[in-house]
């Protein structure tokens, strides 16, 4: 099979391929390498590639599968993983300077997943500086191009992930997720991301992170993708206290079923109050494409999303605190960006931050009241397509917002409430701009029924009109 | 709610001896503009009579962690 084909497919595609020897592992990895080496240069999605070790693990993958030995759906499949999950003996910067030469001794929880289940990892995929932005603008390691158009950003933190997705350059990646850093990649990028339920996937391994909501999420081509690799990252880690035991169900196995008797719900309150024109077509088209799909669509209040800012008061100061290690010796190293955002959590007062944390309280219940009513919610993704690169605010309703840095956050808006109440969001792609940039749709579900998500999802990804689409750099 | 450039400086010192130019100084301005309008925002909400969230789960044995 041509180079290009292969890395065309999706995993539920290649894999019973692979299963049944018509495509090896060995053969798959040396076109995902091929590819990585021929768009790095354009894409800038890496930050280190893993020749060697992608190959070893390929020819060990292809001597189990020759002695009849095939782990699963993930068996020979090439993957990338964001540079700030630990990976034993290879190189993981978390994007900065401060840990250029830092090599951890253990995977990280998912790492060991994926390897378990046969991934190839192919590379240390590049973000932003300490995760800390929705650019992945980094200024040590370069900007990360959009295969889409590549004087835009691929969405951040992980925008490495959805660009080496998007482009066809791995299966899947695997990203982090603290304010939208799966999702909103996956928007800009044109792909589906999950960060789902908090306490369904381990953090064990997540390096520099934060006590206020980070997740590890997986970026993927498909739907039922998605569904393979969260089966396989997902469930209770002894060792990681955010963890929850609760059965893992088969994510897959709602995927096709009928929506008829599922209700939606449309948040009348902030998902679309800021929002671009072309964003919300695109949105609300595809919410009616649920309805035609048998979703009953009832729209729904979130009042108290009015005070939604108040649940970055707690991310400020977590960021200050997770920094202290670093930021002090290592000044020099820092991005300006970075260094001066996590300054401004010193002066979060105590009392501030636990008032954060009743608001927190606030909005999680009004969350959960809402989905009560409905099934699931559906939201724009992101309030704007993907930005220039060369631009450091976004402009919307005659006002720019910075789009990096202290004072950003806007271009979060529609994810970051998800990381404060824990509940599982999924973004599709749902349409294109004008200049043709993707824009993604955010399905919001009740705890641990990502299932459903699924269900809901991939019933819209058949009709979605932009299913099959690809990005000219690819 | 306007704080002093001293001030502000004074309590970004405190943390480990970390010292501001006033140039500097401007550009965390734009973050903490940002937390003060929510704190002020915050002000007409009553925030006392909220239930504690923290999670207990139960073991199957009537054990409780944290």
């Amino acid at each position: 099979m041509p180079n290009d084909d292969i890395m065309e497919l999706t995993i539920a595609e290649l894999a019973p391929k692979i299963k049944a020897r018509e495509v090896s592992p060995v053969e798959v990895t040396e076109a995902a390498l091929a590819k990585a080496e021929r768009l790095q240069p354009k894409l800038n999605s890496f930050i280190t590639i893993l020749y060697d070790q992608a190959r070893d693990q390929a020819r060990q993958l292809e001597a189990e599968l020759m002695r009849g030995e095939y782990r699963g759906p993930l068996h020979g499949i090439p993957v990338g993983v964001k540079d700030n999950l630990e990976t034993a003996g290879i190189r993981s910067t978390v994007g900065t300077k401060v840990l250029a030469n830092n090599v951890p001794e253990q995977d990280a929880f998912v790492v060991t997943r994926c390897r378990e289940a046969g991934a190839v990892i192919l590379g240390k995929e590049n973000m932003e500086e300490f995760a800390a932005g929705s650019t992945s603008s980094n200024i040590h390691y370069g900007a990360v191009h959009n295969p889409w158009n590549l004087d835009y950003i691929p969405g951040g933190s992980s925008g490495g992930g959805g660009a080496n997705v998007a482009a066809g350059v791995t299966f899947a990646s695997l990203g982090s997720d603290l304010g939208g850093s799966v999702r909103g990649p996956a928007h800009c990028c044109g792909v589906v991301g999950i960060k789902q339920t908090y306490g369904r996937v381990s953090q064990r391994g997540l390096m520099v992170t934060s006590f206020n909501g980070d997740h590890v999420g997986p970026m993927t081509r498909s739907v039922q993708d998605s569904a393979i690799m969260l089966q396989v990252i997902a469930g209770y880690d002894p060792l990681d206290p955010s963890t929850v035991p609760v059965p893992v169900p088969d994510f897959s196995a709602s995927l096709g079923k009928d929506l008829r008797g599922l209700k939606v719900g449309v948040p009348s309150d902030y998902y679309f109050d800021l929002i671009d024109p072309e964003v919300e077509t695109a949105v609300r088209k595809a919410i009616a494409a649920l309805g035609e799909l048998g979703v009953e669509i009832i729209e729904v209040s979130l009042p108290s999303m009015k005070y939604a800012g108040a649940l970055r008061i707690a991310g400020m100061a977590d960021s200050v605190v997770t920094h202290e290690p670093y930021i002090k010796s290592n000044r020099e190293d820092y991005g300006p960006t970075v260094l001066y955002r996590a300054l401004a959590g010193q002066f979060v007062l105590g009392t501030d931050y636990s008032k954060a944390l009743k608001v927190q309280r606030i909005i999680k219940e009004e969350y959960a009241r809402v989905l009560q009513d409905v099934d699931f919610l559906a939201t724009p993704t992101g309030p704007v397509p993907a930005w220039r690169i060369d631009s450091d605010t976004v402009t919307l309703d005659g006002v720019a917002y910075p789009s990096r840095g202290p004072g950003s956050g806007m271009t979060a808006r529609c994810t970051s409430p998800s990381n404060s109440t824990g509940l599982p969001a999924i973004s599709i792609p749902c349409g294109l701009s004008e200049q043709g940039l993707p824009i993604g749709l955010q399905l919001i579900g009740r705890p641990f029924e990502e299932e459903l998500l699924y269900r809901a999802s991939s019933a819209y990804e058949a009709v979605s009109p932009v299913l099959g689409k690809r990005p000219p750099v690819s | 709610m306007t704080i002093s450039a001293e001030t502000l400086k004074a309590m970004i010192r405190d943390f480990k001896g970390f010292e501001l130019s006033d140039e500097e100084l401007e550009l965390v301005r734009p973050e903490l503009e940002s937390y003060l309008r929510e704190v002020e925002l915050l002000k007409e909400l009553d925030l006392s009579g909220l239930m504690s969230s923290r999670l207990l789960r139960a073991k199957e044995e009537g054990d409780a962690i944290a």
